[in-house]
């Protein structure tokens, strides 16, 4: 007898097994006249440009470091609202204070600048700027 | 289990904690609202300290288990928390005259607030009566520490100071959780006093209330920076603002010494002796000699590697080290005398070790350089401040008449009172060794360089009234030490129930 | 065969210690980081495996939530200083970052 384990096992080999079947099924069945445009990658339609691993910019990690401290935070809503209904006005009280503790925590971010996105600010040259003898600002 | 009068009490002894949240937020909030004021949260910072000062000192004699059994609030906690907080008021004070931290930033309303919430997490921690509460004290001031050990994170060597404490902290807690978690499974409970009372019933395996118990240790070691967890130590003091480096070697370590006598008498206690009967273990393993063992290793190395040094703030990371070691040395007796001894040496080590700091936080503003070179002369050049550092170094060296000494008679009488005086002689050595790298520096200010004569430095007078203020009691409780002695008589007892 | 508890507690010890010898050999900060984010989650499983099999109550549970909510708090600080190592160094390479000798 194979125990519930035992099942999630068998699960995923009949999932591999499909998957394998339907790939090689169609390895034999499509036809197969590769040139130098179906090589290339699919970039709708753009010509693609330089390598795939490219350097994100340092502001999604902020983003996401905020993200991820907000987020994880509401893991203690959980547990508290299973026994919500036990604990009743208290327990109430208790979460208005942490939700509080982390709004400020939010007010803080947000008052300091670090949700906003910069954008950057392109130099678009004035006329003023080329006449000679002036110093650009 | 809890009830609504358990609640309504423990909230009321829970007030001077309350205040320091309070104080987090007001001081983070105001602090963006005043733009211009450069030192406002510095300002709610010290009042904050002050009102949670009062309402711990309302809780004299006070001996509780709140909020179920999670914090106790006791004669003993109170010494330790009102250690942190005299600690973090000295430090915010000093902040105010750090050149360093103001030319990095043109507003340190983070700064305080994280000392804020550093303390906070200390107050928990010199409270905390189960594991799982240690383990988010610790974290709460660590992670207000590893911000601020790289405060001035335009200088190179503070950001290198606040990766390596990041990264020896996060790991050392990470393996005291697992520890945490072992000893979870043997006992069942998380509550050290439902851990005592389950191990005084029941016999669990040796080996792993070994393994866990010495995972724990690493955890707490790190906070004292006992080696073999004190790699951190010298990088982090040197790399850190000067003021931070001070509150870490004082406050912090203060913390930790009070979690570490709190997990062994509460966790595993087995009966209460008199004074100066040691306390009698449960399990099977010798803890006394695990402790003391850390604490010879701790001494030595601290001693031994500070004599080589020439920086200052590096030396006297060494010598934290080394002072870690001597308070290992009363804690590994076990009994009511050593917590004495701690609870005594703490509040002397407090006065020396931050006036050192300022000196050398003073001198580092003047001239920029924390190298032992510099002083060379100070005798001359600025009297009064070598006369204070010299009565610090003196009084940290442990030689009479200053407090050092006092702290120092304690410790070593607890150890040989309990018989172990091996390690009372080991100690003994090693504070022979450390008069030799004081001497140096006090050398250094008076016999070199004299004729020179370098120009003089001027301090300001609120500055040296400020080193006169740690240096004076430094030298008055080496003569008339009897109410610090007191005090801690009477705080020594660590409140186990019942 | 059961799946009982020692078979967490092997999981959990063998994380700890691919998460322990992750730390010490890697040299990027990074990876130093996912390593302590094993040993966090080694302690995590203990917690949840004791409390579900050693019959035992919901504080195993709760401790979990703890070190979960603590590692995420650890990490975005962490991170936030490697970060701050990279614009001061140019690189986040542990052994690199060694301007304080003595």
């Amino acid at each position: 007898m194979i125990s519930e384990f035992g099942i999630i096992l068998l699960y995923f080999i009949l999932g591999f097994v499909f998957v394998g079947i339907a790939l090689v099924a169609a390895y034999f069945i499509r036809p197969s006249h590769p040139n130098a445009i179906k090589n290339s990658t699919y970039e709708c339609g753009e010509i693609p440009i330089g390598e795939p691993w490219v350097r994100f910019n340092v502001r999604f990690y902020v983003i996401a470091l905020i993200f991820l401290l907000f987020d994880v935070e509401v893991v203690f809503l959980l547990p508290w609202a299973i026994v919500f209904k036990g604990l009743g006005w208290f327990a109430f009280i208790e979460m208005i204070i942490f939700v509080v503790i982390l709004l400020v925590g939010f007010a803080y971010v947000w008052g300091k600048g670090d949700l906003d996105w910069e954008r950057p600010k392109p130099y678009i040259a004035k006329l003023s700027d080329l006449v000679i003898g002036k110093k650009k600002q | 289990m809890m009830d609504i009068s358990d609640l309504i009490k423990s909230i009321s002894l829970f007030k001077p904690e309350t205040t320091l949240i309070v104080t987090f937020m007001l001081a983070m909030i105001l602090d963006m609202a005043f733009k211009k004021s450069k030192n406002i949260a510095g300002y709610i910072a010290i009042a904050g300290l002050v009102i949670a000062g009062i309402f711990l000192f309302q809780q004299t004699g006070v001996n509780y288990k709140a909020f179920a059994n999670l914090l106790v609030i006791d004669s003993f906690g109170q010494f330790m928390k009102f250690i942190v907080l005299m600690s973090s008021l000295i430090i915010i004070v000093f902040s105010f005259f750090s050149n360093e931290l103001h030319n990095a930033h043109t507003k340190l309303g983070e700064y305080y607030t994280l000392i804020i919430g550093m303390t906070f997490g200390m107050f928990l921690l010199v409270g905390s009566a189960n594991l799982i509460m240690i383990y988010v004290a610790i974290e709460t001031m660590s992670i207000s520490s590893y911000v601020l050990a790289g405060y001035t994170r335009e200088v190179k060597r503070a950001s290198e100071a606040s990766l390596k404490y990041v990264i020896f902290g996060a790991v050392s807690s990470g393996i005291m959780i697992y520890g945490i978690s072992i000893l979870f499974g043997l006992t069942g409970s998380l509550n050290l006093f439902e851990i005592n009372q389950f191990l005084s019933v029941n016999n669990v395996a040796t080996l792993p209330l070994l393994l866990s118990g010495l995972m724990i240790l690493s955890g707490f070691g790190y906070k004292i920076s006992a080696v073999p967890f004190h790699f951190w130590t010298p990088d982090v003091y040197e790399g850190a603002p000067v003021t931070i480096t001070a509150y870490l070697s004082v406050a912090s370590k203060a913390a930790g010494f009070a979690v570490l006598l709190r997990f062994f008498k509460t966790g595993l206690l087995d009966s209460v002796p008199g004074t100066s009967e040691a306390w009698q273990l449960l399990g099977n393993i010798d803890w006394h000699y695990v402790i003391a063992v850390l604490a010879v290793l701790t001494m030595t190395l601290g001693n031994l590697v500070a004599v080589w040094q020439t920086n200052m703030k590096r030396l006297l990371a060494y010598s934290s080290i080394a002072h870690a070691g001597y308070l290992l040395m009363a804690v590994s007796v076990m009994n009511d005398n050593g917590v004495s001894a701690v609870l005594i040496y703490f509040v002397f080590y407090m006065l020396m070790n931050l006036g050192a700091f300022f000196v050398v936080q003073l001198i580092a503003n003047k001239l920029d350089s924390e190298n032992i070179d510099e002083y060379n002369g100070l005798g001359y050049r600025s009297p009064v401040l070598a006369v204070c550092m010299t009565v610090f170094l003196i009084s940290l060296a442990g030689l009479p008449p200053t407090s050092g000494f006092i702290g120092k008679l304690y410790v070593f009488s607890s150890v040989i009172n309990s018989g172990y005086i091996w390690l009372a002689i080991i100690g003994v050595l090693n504070s022979v060794v450390s008069l030799y790298y004081y001497a140096k520096i006090i050398r250094n200010m008076y016999l070199r360089d004299v004729e020179s004569a370098k120009t003089k430095l001027v301090f300001s007078p609120v500055t040296i009234a400020i080193v006169l203020m740690l240096a004076i009691p430094s030298l008055l409780f080496g003569v008339y030490f009897t109410p610090i002695v007191e005090w801690a008589n009477y705080s020594m007892n660590i409140f186990v129930g019942n | 065969m059961e799946i009982g508890l020692t078979h967490y507690l092997v999981i959990s010890a063998i994380l700890f210690s691919l998460g322990l010898y992750g730390i010490i050999t890697r040299k990027h900060a990074i990876m130093v980081l996912m390593g302590l984010e094993l040993v966090l989650n080694a302690a995590n499983i203990n917690f949840i495996a004791f409390a579900r099999y050693g019959g035992m109550n919901i504080e195993g549970h709760i401790a979990a939530i703890f070190v979960i909510i603590l590692a995420a708090a650890e990490a975005a600080i962490a991170l936030a200083i490697v970060l701050n190592i990279y614009q001061n160094f140019r690189h986040v390479n542990i052994d690199e970052v060694d301007d304080l000798k003595g």
